[in-house]
């Protein structure tokens, strides 16, 4: 078992290495034999790891030892790091495995890049869920930050995808900062980085230095998670080829800040402030984005924008102490929007890249397969019933609703807005891109190509799983709780008692999300409703959320531009003092031996005459001082 | 300083000892004279000979006078030096006067920054 759980880490790691050393421009058929391969290679591990009910720390060597400090290289294996692999060698590797199909126009080198790359982030993230010390969880952590960064700017040779590369970097850098700081924060006073021996000695009361590593652990999730206010580098992040936003933006990258509090519950639970400052953080987002996706046109960010609203979901879930209920959100989200995203891919290559869903229309009649399955991750998003999606998400705002204080139906309140709001922008993006007849300025005017089996076929397992997935927690009187029994060895026994009143709102909420659903479809199909109109009306609404709430205007105002300025103004002076003062010593010198080279004549008597001269006048000197 | 004896004995003459100190200075004067106005090199080297054996003629002057050998023995060391640097300079001279016929040592400047 312990060689087992080193080989979930291992074949992705072989993977990379072979595609990115050895296989590079090597066969095709080869590159897309083991990019998907290793990952469903480390899914087989895992689910034998399942099957065994390992549940165990499992020690190799010592990693590090100074003086008292000491990380040994161990992996956890329990319950909830076994649920994070599942979800990504699982949903991963079917996004991998559809990579295989959409990355076939790449040259040969590019597509063992991408491969290799996508192997390395699976890579990553397995190490930031497997880590079983704090250190090595960083080394995950950033991991998965440099990995994104290549995945974003795999078109390197567009400047906006290298722009949005960085940016995403440079967001989460800031995170990471958060991360190894809150980790110093729990040695230094704990003197432990060994989870199972950190949490024991956490103390059950809220004290300064629990909130302070609190609050720092929480700075690298929102950043990785992209909440509020570290958000900007997702819809950016969007520029990365489509199945890349599947696999961060759906499966894994963006639920490592709901593992990380899910991860550090003792810690959570122990403090006030940090843990309701997830919860508020998580709520505002989910509202914040929603609004935002009201009016983008690019299909891919819209999903982008949903992913950072649905996070929100999560957080709140695990803000408000509903752990398994974020961590069941986390599941789901990772299969409705990896398919959402997928399904979308299907259309954007068979319109060659154009994602602006303006140019859409008619998709549902020469696409029906894609647009069956986007439907269902469509309905899922907006939490209809049977859908996966409306389990998780009423899972989550069920548990707000039932804790009975003030935060928890302020955030269940948030929620139930954004519910609706979700349902109105994921019904306009359904309408308006699929449904309405084909638009004139569509790329492809005749017969769209549907997607090769390899694309379609990962997506239909999707549509299974986001149909059926629901039925793993079903809550209502006489249902079960299959995650949250799951989870429990590790998050512990409920924290909320739930006393069936919330079934009144889930119900407003699914009615109400319904109604938004097809209100959307009087909106932008019927016209019932003029968009034109009320953009006449709310035309200042609109420019606000058109430019995110001029989040990227205030950065570049607040950071950028004073940066700018300071690079500026020190290039200047060091041109002119420090640049300009080097090249002056030199010319100094220069000049000053050019005037005394003119006393080396040559001739050898003037040589001769200085010298007399000068023994002469030593003589003197020295024959005065005698004297006198 | 107190001097051991003023005068030397040549022969059978008393001689004063700043008469060989004068000849010693006249002559060391004639050498540098030589060296910093002739052009010609072998002369500059003559001249060169000339003054160091006015300092010969000095320290051995001294010897006699204050009765210590250390004199005559450091003119004797000159003696040497003075051979060896005859040979090194009369070396180069013929080396130079075999690619070409030099009369002027202002010439020999090429090496000049």
């Amino acid at each position: 078992m312990q060689a087992l759980a080193l080989a979930i880490l291992l074949f992705p790691a072989a993977g990379g290495i072979f595609l990115g050393v050895f296989n590079w421009r090597g066969s095709r058929l080869l590159t897309a034999m083991v990019g998907p391969g290793v990952i469903w290679a480390a899914f087989v591990c895992v689910l034998i790891l399942l099957g065994n009910n390992v549940d165990q720390d499992f020690t190799y060597w010592t990693w590090i030892r100074a003086g008292s400090f000491e990380v040994p290289f161990d992996i956890l294996i329990d319950h909830l790091s076994l649920f994070m692999c599942l979800v990504i060698t699982g949903v991963g590797g079917l996004i991998v495995t559809y990579a295989v199909g959409y990355m076939e126009h790449e040259t040969d080198g590019s597509y063992a890049r991408f491969f290799c790359y996508m192997d390395v982030f699976v890579l990553a993230m397995l190490i930031l869920v497997l880590a079983g010390n704090t250190v090595f969880l960083i080394v995950g952590w950033a991991g998965v930050g440099l990995s994104s960064y290549l995945l974003i700017g795999f078109y390197y040779w567009r400047r906006s995808a290298v722009i949005a590369a960085r940016k995403a970097f440079v967001m989460n850098v800031i995170g990471d900062i958060g991360m190894i700081l809150g980790a110093f924060v729990l040695f230094v006073s704990y003197h432990q980085v060994v989870y199972l021996k950190l949490f024991p000695a956490l103390p059950h009361t809220p004290d300064a230095t629990t909130e302070l590593a609190a609050f720092l652990l929480l700075v690298g999730g929102i950043a990785k998670s992209a909440q509020l206010p570290l958000h900007t580098w997702l819809p950016d992040a969007m520029e990365g080829p489509t199945p890349v936003s599947a696999l961060i933006h759906a499966a894994t990258m963006v639920t490592a800040g709901v593992y990380l509090v899910a991860r550090f519950h003792p810690l959570y639970d122990a403090t006030i402030y940090a843990h309701a400052a997830v919860a508020i953080i998580g709520a505002v987002t989910a509202l914040f984005a929603a609004s935002i996706a009201l009016v983008q046109t690019d299909i891919k960010r819209v999903l982008a924008y949903s992913t950072m609203s649905q996070i929100g979901y999560m957080f709140l879930a695990v803000g408000i102490g509903a752990y398994s209920a974020g961590l069941f959100h986390l599941l789901s989200h990772a299969f409705f929007k990896a398919l959402l995203f997928m399904a979308a891919g299907n259309v954007i290559h068979a319109l060659h890249d154009d994602q602006d869903m303006r140019h859409y229309g008619g998709l549902w009649h020469d696409m029906r397969r894609s647009s069956v399955t986007f439907l269902a991750g469509s309905l899922s998003l907006a939490g209809i019933i049977p859908f996966v999606g409306f389990f998780s998400k009423e899972n989550v705002l069920g548990e707000a609703f039932s804790r009975g204080d003030g935060l928890g139906y302020a955030v269940w309140f948030i929620g139930f807005v954004t519910a609706v709001l979700t349902g109105f922008y994921t019904g306009r993006m359904w309408w308006f891109a699929f449904w309405r007849p084909a638009s004139e300025e569509r790329p492809v005017a005749g017969h769209l190509h549907e997607a090769p089996l390899v694309m379609l076929v990962p997506v239909a397992v999707l549509a299974v799983l986001t149909t059926v997935g629901g039925f793993l927690q079903i809550k209502a009187i006489g249902g079960w709780a299959l995650v949250d029994d799951f989870l429990k060895p590790v998050l512990g026994e409920e924290r909320i008692r739930t006393n069936g009143l919330e079934y009144l709102a889930t119900v407003l909420t699914l009615v109400l999300a319904a109604l938004a659903f097809a209100a959307a479809y009087n909106f932008w199909i019927r016209g019932t409703w003029s968009p034109a109109g009320w953009r006449a009306r709310y035309g200042w609404g609109a420019r606000v959320l058109e430019r995110k709430y001029y989040f990227d205007e205030l950065y570049d105002w607040a950071f950028v531009r004073p940066l700018d300025r300071l690079a500026g103004f020190t290039d200047r002076e060091d041109r002119s003092l420090i640049d300009t003062g080097a090249v002056d010593v030199g010319a100094y010198t220069e000049r000053g031996a050019g005037a005394l080279s003119l006393t080396q004549t040559g001739f050898l008597r003037s040589y001769v005459l200085v010298f007399v001269a000068g023994v002469v006048i030593a003589a003197v000197l020295v024959l005065w001082r005698a004297s006198s | 300083m107190l001097l051991a004896a003023s005068s030397i004995q040549v022969g059978s003459e008393q001689l004063d000892v700043s008469w060989f100190l004068l000849l010693g200075a006249a002559l060391f004067v004639l050498g540098a004279i030589g060296v910093l106005i002739r052009r010609n090199p072998l002369v500059m080297l003559i001249c060169i000979e000339l003054m160091l054996n006015a300092v010969n003629l000095t320290l051995v002057a001294f010897s006699r006078q204050l009765n210590n050998r250390e004199g005559q023995l450091f003119a004797l060391m000159t003696m040497t030096v003075a051979a060896a640097e005859a040979v090194v300079g009369l070396a180069i001279l013929v080396d130079i006067f075999r690619v070409r016929d030099l009369e002027d040592v202002d010439d020999l400047s090429e090496l000049k920054g």
